[in-house]
């Protein structure tokens, strides 16, 4: 029997984008949508019956909304759901794949400061605050989530050599290289139990000219 | 997990067998109200605790669910997964020897209380549905025990 809602393709690719446990709810409008379609966002933790309804995401055109406060509990899954209504009483509803941050996540670059010296080059890696809250309320880092997690150091002296070093401080310092020489410097976090690798910071440095006599 | 010690198990390996049925297997089990392994079966269990718990549900992930649910894996094609899955939880399962001295008795209790919620939920459901959502409650079983992972 027909509803007095008519179910049609309004939308797709309903899913989360997570980077640094920043949780996106992400959609594409379907081959039915109209300019004017609109779309309300719904979130719950699995093993809850009730959906919660995210203010600031109900009757919107963007397709995006920012649900990393609501899915904040490192230890819960969630579920979100997005519901597309368009003029003509046209609806359609998706929902999607359960959600773990700690699972899904991917971590962006690390923020590195390179100084260049004479005959070395010296890196800061900075931590890397995230959304996520301890009980007592102060910020966790990466390093605070990820037991295992560590850094890769790569210095690019020329085609054929490159010099490594790895750990999980925060200071590092390339020794015994050439003045006044270009070399590329590449950092990257890993946290092997969970599979996670981000992409390496790139920074190009200059060792300084020897004004020793 | 506290006094049992188990060597050799290469967590990354699970989460790699589970991670590629997740999406098949958890897209089977439309219940989302419910959750099997709620937070409070598996929150502020102790080292000791640890042990006897973990021991419990491995037994009942081999002896109930992997075994019945061997029927869907053609299926859903997951058969490798499965297989990985099953064959780490037999080793970390026979490899953990839960102390069966009496003044350990008030703590063995207290985890088998804790496993008893997990029974009940599983068995309030059809079964179907409940071996499905068992299989799919993996990662929920995984992000425990990795907390009692030394590095």
């Amino acid at each position: 029997a027909r509803t007095t809602e008519d179910t049609a393709r309004l939308l797709q690719y309903v899913r989360f984008q997570s980077r640094n446990f920043e949780n996106i709810l992400t959609w594409g409008s379907g081959p039915d949508s109209t300019p004017d379609t609109v779309y309300s966002v719904e979130y719950k933790r699995y093993g809850e019956k009730e959906w919660l309804a995210k203010a600031g995401c109900q009757r919107t055109t963007q397709k995006y909304c920012n649900l990393t406060m609501e899915t904040g509990n490192l230890t819960e899954l969630y579920y979100a759901q997005v519901t597309a209504v368009s003029p003509g009483r046209k609806h359609d509803s998706k929902k999607t794949d359960r959600f773990s941050s700690l699972q899904h996540t991917t971590i962006k670059p690390p923020d590195v400061t390179c100084i260049p010296k004479v005959r070395s080059i010296q890196m800061l890696i900075h931590p890397t605050f995230t959304p996520i809250r301890s009980e007592d309320g102060h910020q966790l880092t990466l390093e605070e989530i990820f037991r295992d997690l560590f850094y890769h150091l790569e210095l690019r002296v020329n085609h054929t050599y490159q010099m490594h070093l790895e750990g999980k401080q925060r200071e590092y310092e390339f020794l015994g290289l050439t003045p006044d020489t270009e070399f590329l410097g590449a950092i990257t976090i890993l946290a092997p139990m969970w599979s996670k690798e981000s992409a390496p910071y790139m920074c190009r440095v200059k060792t300084l000219p020897d004004r020793t006599w | 997990f506290g006094p049992c010690r188990v060597e050799g198990v290469v967590l990354s390996e699970l989460w790699e067998a589970f991670w590629a049925a997740k999406s098949t297997v958890q897209n089977q089990d439309d219940i989302t109200s419910v959750r099997l392994l709620k937070p409070q079966i598996l929150q502020d269990v102790s080292d000791a605790e640890s042990c006897y718990l973990v021991h419990s549900l491995l037994k009942f992930y081999l002896n109930t669910v992997f075994k019945n649910y061997h029927s869907k894996i053609a299926k859903f094609k997951t058969l490798k997964s499965f297989s990985s899955l099953a064959n780490n939880f037999l080793v970390i399962a026979s490899k953990l020897q839960p102390s069966k001295d009496k003044d350990m008795l008030s703590i063995s209790e207290s985890a088998h209380r804790r496993f008893m919620l997990f029974c009940r939920a599983f068995k309030q459901m059809d079964t179907e549905a409940a071996l499905v959502k068992a299989f799919g409650e993996v990662d929920i079983l995984l992000t425990w025990m990795q907390k009692f992972y030394q590095l």
